[in-house]
């Protein structure tokens, strides 16, 4: 569904400093954040295979040449 | 003709030829998407759809080529001073012929928003938003929906906003402030069942030929206005086995004219008696008679706010169980498709395929 938003893309490549500032260059951004800019509650992401929790959030740095998968969570049953 | 029937993955087209009886399903479109309500804007052929989701939360979709390519509008959201954030997109409204890129959204939680840029952007309207009262809303089962917005062909500066669960409220200066006006109107969950506000339209409607009349089908009966709101009649009973439902349809041609379909009780949301019927009135609701011949019986069927309507012809909608009907000359449902998702909305308008 989210690749449909985006004109069937699934892949970008962007530059950013940060795991959030990368989700923000998105051109679905809008449907990953809230107008709060806090991400959905029920999507996923992973830094390099790593939940980004675990690497800073969504402040968490990037150095170059990371993959960031947005996932939809699995919750609900 | 097309009826455009949102549901709770995604938004199928049903082309329909002269008669009603033979239909044609397209899609679904926005395929995944809860679409909440779908219309084409009358002034320029554009087709809009509230469409939730989940996962990806709440969007406003666009779309000039019939449904091809779609667009979503910048992000619909509330300032942060509110400490609000917008839960869902309930209903699109197109506005008034003069204005031509004028749009009204209604939104959760209680919220009404408008575009004057062919609904590339949406502005919160502030006064529903810091109302006085809304410390007094509540939400009910679905959230607290602005899901009714009406807008006065007469008077270009009136309109009327419903919201679950804090009633229906009245704008005589183009939404610069807003009066409740739910006098009479009955909120038995409340201690004071007669408030000024919390009471729970379930569907406004005004009569466009007849705008000091508002139908109204709430959580407590179905009611009528003949002074823009400012007092209300109850009018179930007379042939109505249920005040409660969701749905109510006009008669474009007929302001004494009115539908709805009951369920059995706020408890209870499906047909009473296991008996699926649309009710008719004829004469400004002093009497109701069912219009069933084509429906399934036995049937315990819901059918949401958003999932009826009606033109100069005839009468739709479509049922939480995924079926969608329609009305023949000869007063006769047909029942053009099932086993739909769940459908949330219905809209018709004119175009062929």
């Amino acid at each position: 569904m989210l690749a449909a938003q985006a004109e069937g893309r699934r892949t970008f490549d962007v530059a950013a400093e940060t795991t959030g500032d990368a989700l923000r260059a998105l051109p679905v951004a809008d449907l990953l954040f809230n107008e709060r800019g806090e991400l959905n509650r029920h999507l996923n992401v992973y830094v390099d295979g790593l939940d980004h929790r675990e690497c800073g959030g969504l402040d968490g740095p990037l150095t170059g040449g990371h993959v960031i998968r947005v996932v939809a969570m699995v919750s609900g049953g | 003709m097309l009826a455009l029937v949102g549901t709770r993955k995604g938004l199928f087209c049903l082309w329909g030829d002269h008669d009603r009886r033979r239909w044609e399903i397209e899609g679904p479109l926005l395929d995944g998407w809860g679409i909440y309500h779908a219309m084409v804007d009358p002034r320029d052929d554009a087709l809009f759809a509230a469409a939730n989701h989940v996962v990806y939360g709440p969007t406003v979709q666009r779309s000039t080529d019939r449904g091809r390519t779609w667009r979503r509008s910048r992000k619909v959201g509330l300032p942060e001073a509110s400490g609000l954030t917008v839960n869902a997109t309930w209903h699109i409204e197109p506005g008034r012929p003069e204005e031509p890129d004028t749009l009204y959204l209604g939104a959760d939680p209680g919220v009404l928003f408008r575009s004057d840029d062919g609904g590339d952007s949406w502005e919160p309207n502030r006064a529903i938003l810091e109302h006085p009262t809304r410390e007094r809303w509540l939400p009910g089962a679905g959230g607290m929906s602005c899901h009714s917005i009406q807008l006065d062909p007469l008077d270009p500066q009136r309109m009327y906003a419903a919201i679950t669960a804090a009633g229906v409220f009245r704008s005589d200066d183009d939404g610069e402030t807003w009066t409740p006006v739910n006098q009479d109107v009955s909120a038995d969950f409340l201690g004071d069942p007669y408030p000024d506000v919390g009471q729970c339209p379930h569907k406004l409607l005004l009569h466009p030929a007849q705008p000091n009349r508002l139908w109204q089908q709430n959580h407590f009966g179905v009611f009528r206005s003949d002074d823009y709101g400012d007092s209300w009649t109850r009018l179930d009973g007379n042939g109505l086995p249920s005040g409660f439902g969701f749905p109510l349809m006009l008669d474009p041609t007929d302001p004494d004219t009115a539908y709805v379909i009951p369920e059995t009780s706020p408890e209870y949301h499906y047909s009473p008696g296991a008996r699926l019927a649309v009710y008719g009135t004829t004469d400004a609701g002093a009497t109701w008679t069912p219009i069933a011949d084509g429906l399934p019986v036995p049937a315990w069927a819901a059918v949401l706010r958003e999932g009826s309507a009606s033109d100069a012809e005839s009468l739709y909608f479509g049922t939480q169980s995924g079926s969608f009907f329609a009305l023949t000359d000869d007063d006769q449902w047909v029942e053009a498709v099932r086993h739909l998702p769940p459908i949330l909305s219905v809209e018709v308008t004119s175009w062929s395929r």
